[in-house]
């Protein structure tokens, strides 16, 4: 019995002396010191205390990086090449980079320490991002499945930014979900309506921000969000355009048509919006009444699955057949695309194969 | 029970909220590697390995993806349906991210349904594993096997 207690004394003991150690050695070895990061081959150059992540550094500047998860390592948005300093790829981040990333020196922002000196590429556009606090001024049913919410700026007070831009929405720790995470929305309000946005929010099972939005998020509630990012929107040109949604893609189709009604744009542009069944289609009235008044603007909402009791006399089919019904050769047409990654890819494929050019084929890379 | 560290991170990866709502193990209160032995017991029982059920869900996968969220006959009875959403999931095992949406399966006569989503057809191929009981995504082997390695499977 007292060799037991003995060598349980022992053991805790050491365990202690270790865990001082372990202090010890992370407040005087894993001190950095302070480490410069050079950005875009020294255009701009940052001092900041080594041993957080380049993702958290970058942020604390006033730099965001776009970012879903929250820094864990998983969505893969905060990819940024890293030319100097970056060291060894991390386990967790290798199998999020692709061979190409890889030996162009991508890494995930989110998994790199800044340890000594670095030297990033930033995409221009990144430094107009900026953060805001807003409020909950409206929140809107569209559909049994899709919500609009109206988020009134705080700080700053206005948002610069062109139409077909997206956001991303900060969800707050909540139930089972222990830290804040990030997700992506396309704003469907106009440039001109600069000191609010609008989003449409489609419920996604398990989704950890959607499923906040629509159990707990209410009027009148506090959100933080940054933005804007991206680059899908309107051409400075005269081309014809056809638009193709689904679901919640009509989110930035939305602010881009009010847009075009502001600015006195007459470009000609055909919208398809595809739904399953006519529960599923929103803002029809408002669409309808825009066609009315933009002579060059037309509306075709199609129905994949219409049921008996939707009494549907309109146009019926995949989003892609209907398209390619109303359509033909596509190669001076501006193709502008917004949904699931699957309808984008099967757009993408019918408008090649009718003439369109690829570069003239335009989508946000989140979908 | 201790784990090995790679095991830790992917328990830890599992936990409600970390990659999604209420994570992978559902209402499941056994050890992720008791999980893991069970079912590779069943799949084994059944004469068949992961790989090949994995491949079943892919081909149901695949023909409802070409729906474009419209049901779609896969075979005699069974209709599924593919509801993508936009943006990617890891595994909770680091080795890949995948495309983020579910499947759902449903044999007309029996009413069995199954669901699952890409993340699940490579977990079950990669990792055996099939998610905790209660879990949104769990897919029962001996369910899978009952109504997609017969005869009227995928065509």
């Amino acid at each position: 019995m007292q060799l037991v207690l003995k060598a349980t004394l022992i053991m805790s003991g050491i365990c202690a002396v270790l865990a001082v150690l372990l202090l010890i050695a992370e407040r005087y070895l894993a001190n950095y010191g302070t480490c410069t990061i050079r950005i875009n081959a020294g255009e701009k150059a940052l001092d900041v205390k080594g041993g957080r992540t380049l993702l958290q550094s970058l942020m604390d500047e006033g730099i965001f990086i776009p970012s879903a998860c929250g820094g864990r390592g998983t969505c893969a948005y905060c990819k940024l090449k890293i030319t100097e300093g970056g060291g060894e790829v991390v386990p967790t981040e290798a199998p999020l980079l692709t061979e190409e990333e890889l030996a162009d020196d991508v890494r995930l922002s989110c998994q790199v320490k800044v340890r000594n000196d670095l030297a990033v590429v930033i995409p221009e556009e990144l430094f107009l991002v900026s953060e805001y606090r807003g409020i909950v001024e409206r929140i809107r049913d569209l559909t049994h499945d899709i919500k609009e919410l109206r988020i009134r700026l705080i700080e700053p007070e206005t948002i610069p930014f062109e139409a077909g831009r997206y956001i991303q929405l900060e969800t707050p720790a909540y139930g089972d979900n222990p830290e804040a995470v990030y997700r992506a929305y396309s704003l469907s309000s106009t440039p001109n309506d600069n000191r609010a946005i609008e989003l449409i929010i489609r419920l996604v099972p398990e989704g950890i921000c959607t499923t906040w939005v629509f159990t707990m998020l209410k009027e009148g509630d506090a959100v933080v969000f940054n933005g804007p990012y991206g680059e899908f929107g309107l051409t400075d040109t005269d081309r014809e355009m056809i638009w193709i949604a689904g679901g919640s893609g009509l989110a930035p189709f939305w602010g881009m048509i009010r847009h075009m009604r502001e600015q006195k744009i007459g470009r000609k542009c055909t919208f398809f919006f595809g739904a399953l069944s006519k529960r599923d289609l929103f803002l029809t009235e408002e669409l309808r009444t825009l066609e009315k008044e933009m002579p060059n603007f037309t509306y075709i909402p199609a129905l994949s699955q219409p049921t008996p009791d939707d009494d549907w006399d309109g146009e019926t089919g995949l989003i892609t057949e209907v398209v390619d019904r109303h359509t033909g050769d596509l190669s001076e047409t501006e193709c502008y695309l917004c949904g699931s990654g699957g309808m984008i890819r099967a757009a993408a494929k019918m408008l090649e194969e009718k003439g369109a050019k690829k570069e003239m084929i335009f989508y946000d890379e989140f979908t | 029970m201790k784990h090995t560290p790679e095991m830790q991170r992917v328990i830890d990866r599992m936990r409600p909220g970390v990659l999604t709502l209420h994570g992978f193990l559902g209402a499941d209160r056994r050890e992720l590697e008791e999980i893991l032995d069970v079912d590779d017991s069943t799949v084994a029982g059944l004469g068949v390995t992961h790989a090949e059920l994995a491949r079943l869900l892919q081909d149901v996968l695949e023909q409802a993806a070409a729906g474009l969220g419209t049901k779609v006959s896969v075979a005699d009875r069974l209709r599924a349906d593919y509801r993508e959403v936009m943006g990617r999931i890891p595994c909770p095992w680091g080795d890949g991210s995948f495309q983020k949406g579910e499947v759902t399966l449903v044999d007309d006569e029996t009413g069995e349904t199954l669901r699952f989503s890409p993340l699940s057809i490579h977990m079950i191929a990669a990792h055996g594993f099939y998610d905790g009981r209660g879990s949104r995504f769990r897919v029962e082997p001996a369910a899978l096997h009952r109504m997609l390695h017969t005869d009227r499977g995928p065509e």
